[in-house]
């Protein structure tokens, strides 16, 4: 009761400063006038306790900060902006007290005070005597508690004519009320002093007359427009109201069923309440993806989403908060004049669908989103939001394109980052590239991958692979070639870029810019790695080496080599020492002019020895490698390496069967050993011997001419050729994937000239079996070349012999010996002219065989060593009288 | 009440009365620390604001009812 009593004291005072002339006057008590103050003052006083008494609770929710905002959009509706500033600055420091002597309960004191300033503000017009807004079409409710005792009070005991005497039914109520403002506009003004201001003017009566109509519309539906207003804007916010509630199985707001409302409010309703049921949808997905989903099922990219969805929402609600203080604005207050005046502020249900119509179309985009976006993730969650933003309507296009720029933020922050540092700041596999666990050596082919789901439509796919490179190349840099020069690049390509250092400064919507950034990026950073390849790891230099050792370019040195190992290749391939090799390998480049070499060039040459099979010649696994160290693995890959083993096998195959047939010309060549056996034998078999002599010497130059044709092809047509496109190519590299392609072609050139493509199998198949065929020729020339010498030897030994016998005269048996050797030479002769035979019937067949197959390859360079093995068309005419070429080749033999 | 408590007190109720001129209540400050003293006390501001335009209104009237007497 203290408590009580305080305000009523309180309020005594108050009703004495608003009435200062008269309470001084009464203080006075000057005459019967001051004792009519005394009782106007006694009643005032009871009147405002009355007043407060009938609402002790507050109708509003105590918001400091709402009120505040509300007062503040207040100011700034009247066009007070500076004002508004003013308000929001005292408001801060009005908060900003606390403690014992400060105001507890701002937000009362805010409300009075925005409250007294609107009836301040309504004044005016009142005294004017202007009708509320005829637009309205709520009748103002009655106030929610205090009426029912409103006729007793002594002012409106005064006031009311014949209202007083209708139905007090609490829901009749509020119709008698509104009828009471009906009159009450009509009256106007009705003034405790007795005084009535009447204005029966043609606007005022039609205000009344629609005042009327809209009561007898309510007389249908048992609810107030307003409460069902309040019920939507709840609705809105995803809040249940009184009659309109959420229906799970219709999933959908759904107002309440024995509620009797005409139809068209019905729809209203329902339509009005899509922004609610679109609402739950978009709040879900946000409590959803940043409250209980995993971090890394969301990601970055999804969470900017949901923040950008957020922020949309808190505009949302701002503007829900504005509703509903509009809907709470004006005041219920005792008299009814005002109540007809605020009447005006009352939100409708078609009031609320003009106000919700934008928000509505925002929502519906939202919730479209959510729906598409939410198992997408990373760039293909941009890349969706992307898709939709292609719209027509500039509305969807401008909220996409904000709602992008914010989305995509994360994902442009990783794009620079990549391209400028080269670093993946991708907790979340969100960025369209991919980094993947691989060594040093593989990091350019295989280290990033682009991940074309993750690839936002917006970024075209040449980009997407210069930002690659440009990340990667950064990458290279730092793990493979241990360089730093990079970032000087990079940061010279943001400074030519033009976009400030610190901040991602690049957006959604700026492709350009990007673009500008990544070019330029990519140009200059290729630039320096190209650079570094050239230069510090002497790209060049090491292609050379493989040339002149791999590709067999360095002469002297080949012909050292095979001269010194030519022995030990002979052997089984199992005991042949490849340390040995090793050894004869570093002497036959300290003889030849290899020695002159880069040292580092000559440490990574090595021997290296092939799986062998059983049976295999130290020839068939004899092979030099060229170690090419780590960066540079990266062009030279094991795959190429191996490319590389395979021509230098055919490349020292061929210069094998080439040596051995320069060898067997030692032998073959006339000399004086021949010369003298071919005096000493005699008839038949010298004829024989010269046969057989003669067609081992014309097959030898056969294929001689084949051989050496065929080497002079690969040596000057193919590797020169390709190199010398090769160095040209190498020059216009701007970065190393294109580097690799040249090389690339450089290196497929060569196989496929060198007959050793997939194209040319069954040619290179031929070939080999020719060479094959050469060998065995060679053995076959050799053997026969020996026993002539061995014969001719003996026969020296024996004339010697016999000349010392003679000169000794010791009896020794030497004609039965000579005799046998002889005729040994007769029919070793015999065999191996058949084999000599053999050997040349099957190598003009082979030989028939590869020019048959040469035209088929496509190959145009392959053109020239046609001409070049035939160019006085020799194959060309044996190939077309082969029966006759048969006859011949069988013809010489026989003898 | 201490002196920090009435300082403090004082200034809170020089914030509020610029924020009343700025909303053109035309209150006085004797009326406003009246009111924000009801305020304090709980007073629903929705039935204080009322009051205080019901009593404006009556003293208005009154005013006038007066001054038609006088003349």
């Amino acid at each position: 009761m203290m408590e009580g009593e305080v305000v009523s004291g309180l309020v005594k005072q108050l009703v004495l400063r608003i009435f200062p002339s008269r309470s001084k006057s009464a203080e006075d008590g000057a005459g019967s006038h001051g004792e009519v103050v005394d009782d106007v003052v006694e009643r005032a006083h009871k009147y405002a306790m009355r007043i407060i008494g009938s609402r002790i609770v507050p109708s509003l929710a105590n918001d400091e900060a709402a009120m505040a905002e509300s007062v503040k959009r207040q100011l700034v509706l009247e066009g007070r902006s500076s004002d508004a500033l003013t308000f929001a600055d005292l408001h801060r420091r009005f908060s900003s007290l606390s403690g014992a002597g400060s105001i507890e309960n701002r937000w009362s004191v805010l409300y009075l005070l925005k409250a007294i300033s609107e009836d301040q503000r309504r004044e005016p017009s009142e005294t004017r005597g202007i009708a509320g807004p005829l637009t309205s079409t709520i009748s103002r409710p009655a106030a929610l508690g205090g009426l029912a005792a409103l006729p007793d009070s002594p002012v409106k005991a005064r006031l009311s004519n014949g209202v007083s005497d209708s139905v007090y039914a609490p829901k009749r109520a509020q119709r008698s009320a509104n009828l009471q403002k009906g009159y009450a506009s009509e009256q106007e003004s009705l003034a405790p002093g007795g005084m009535l201001l009447l204005s029966k003017d043609a606007e005022n009566l039609k205000a009344a007359a629609l005042r009327e109509y809209v009561e007898l519309n309510q007389e249908f539906s048992e609810v107030t427009e307003m409460a069902l207003v309040r019920d939507v804007v709840y609705a809105c916010q995803g809040i249940d109201g009184r009659y309109i509630k959420f229906d799970k199985e219709i999933d959908g707001y759904k107002v309440n069923d024995n509620l009797k409302l005409p139809k068209a409010t019905k729809v209203l309703i329902r339509r009005l309440c899509e922004v609610g049921w679109l609402y739950r949808r978009v709040k879900e997905h946000i409590t959803e993806s940043l409250e209980q989903g995993p971090m890394e099922v969301i990601g970055t990219v999804g969470q900017a989403f949901c923040a950008a969805l957020q922020e949309e929402l808190s505009d949302y609600y701002r503007l829900m908060a504005v509703l509903e203080a509009q809907l709470h604005n004006p005041i219920p207050f005792m008299s009814t004049v005002e109540g007809a005046k605020g009447a005006g502020n009352y939100l409708s249900l078609r009031r609320l669908w003009v106000w919700l119509a934008e928000p509505l179309v925002r929502m519906r985009l939202m919730a479209v989103l959510v729906d598409d976006c939410k198992s997408l993730r990373g760039g293909a969650m941009a890349g969706a939001i992307h898709m939709h933003a292609q719209h027509g309507d500039p509305l969807v296009r401008g909220f996409m394109g904000s709602l992008l720029r914010r989305v995509c933020s994360p994902l442009f922050e990783m794009v620079r980052k990549w391209v400028l540092e080269g670093e993946i700041d991708d907790l979340y596999g969100e960025f369209f590239v991919v980094p993947q666990p691989v060594k040093a050596e593989a990091l350019w082919r295989e280290g990033y991958q682009l991940q074309t789901g993750m690839l936002p439509s917006f970024i075209p796919e040449p980009l997407a692979q210069r930002i690659l490179r440009t990340g990667k190349s950064i990458n290279f840099l730092r793990v493979c070639c241990e360089d730093q020069g990079w970032a000087t690049a990079a940061a010279d390509a943001l400074a030519a870029a033009g976009t400030p250092a610190g901040g991602g400064g690049i957006g959604y919507g700026e492709t350009e810019t990007l673009e500008a950034l990544v070019v330029e990026a990519a140009a200059r950073i290729d630039r320096h790695l190209i650079r570094i390849i050239y230069d510090q790891y002497k790209f060049r230099e090491h292609c050379l080496a493989i040339k002149r050792y791999l590709l067999l370019g360095q002469g002297d040195f080949i012909q050292y080599l095979m001269d010194l190992v030519g022995p030990d290749l002979s052997q089984p391939a199992n005991t042949v020492s490849s340390f040995k090799l090793a050894g004869l390998l570093e002497s036959a480049v300290r003889s030849s002019n290899a020695q002159y070499d880069d040292s580092d060039v000559l440490d990574r040459l090595r021997v290296r020895m092939m799986p062998h099979n059983e049976g295999d010649r130290g020839w068939d696994v004899f092979s030099l490698e060229y170690n090419a160290r780590d960066p540079l693995t990266t062009i030279f890959t094991e795959f190429v390496m191996a490319r590389y083993l395979r021509i230098f096998n055919f490349l020292w195959r061929l210069r094998c069967v080439d040596h051995a047939l320069s060898a067997t010309w030692q032998t073959m060549k006339p000399n004086c050993s021949i010369a003298r056996l071919w005096a000493s034998i005699d008839g038949g078999t010298k004829s024989q011997l010269a046969a057989v002599m003669r067609r081992c010497q014309t097959l030898r130059n056969e294929m001689n001419h084949f051989v050496t044709n065929l080497q002079y092809y690969i040596m000057f047509e193919v590797l020169e050729h390709s190199w010398a496109n090769f160095l040209d190519e190498m020059e216009e590299a701007h970065d190393l994937d294109e580097l690799i392609v040249a090389h690339e072609r450089y290196l497929s050139s060569i196989v496929e000239k060198a007959l050793l493509g997939e194209r040319s199998q069954l040619l290179c198949k031929t070939l080999f079996t020719l060479f094959d065929l050469i060998l065995r020729f060679r053995g076959l020339a050799d053997r026969l070349y020996e026993n002539a010498r061995e014969v001719q030897t003996r026969g020296e030994i024996a004339a010697r012999r016999k000349v010392k016998e003679l000169q000794a005269s010791v009896p020794y048996n030497t004609g039965f010996r000579k005799l046998p050797t002889v005729q040994l030479t007769k029919e070793l002769l015999a065999s191996m002219g058949e084999e000599m035979d053999v050997i040349a019937a099957e190598y003009s067949s082979l030989l028939e065989g590869f020019f048959a197959q040469l035209p088929v390859q496509q190959h145009v360079d392959l053109k020239f060593l046609s001409f070049r093995l035939d160019f006085s068309e020799f194959y060309t005419r044996q190939h077309m009288g082969t029966s006759t070429m048969h006859i011949k080749l069988k013809r010489t033999p026989k003898f | 009440m201490d002196g920090a408590g009435l300082q403090k007190a004082r200034e809170s109720l020089d914030i509020v009365y610029l924020i009343s001129n700025l909303l053109n209540t035309g209150l006085d400050r004797q009326t406003l620390s009246i009111l924000v003293a009801l305020c304090e006390h709980g007073v629903n501001p929705e039935a204080l604001a009322a009051v205080v335009k019901e009593l404006r209104r009556e003293a208005a009237a009154l005013n006038r009812g007066g001054n038609g007497q006088s003349s």
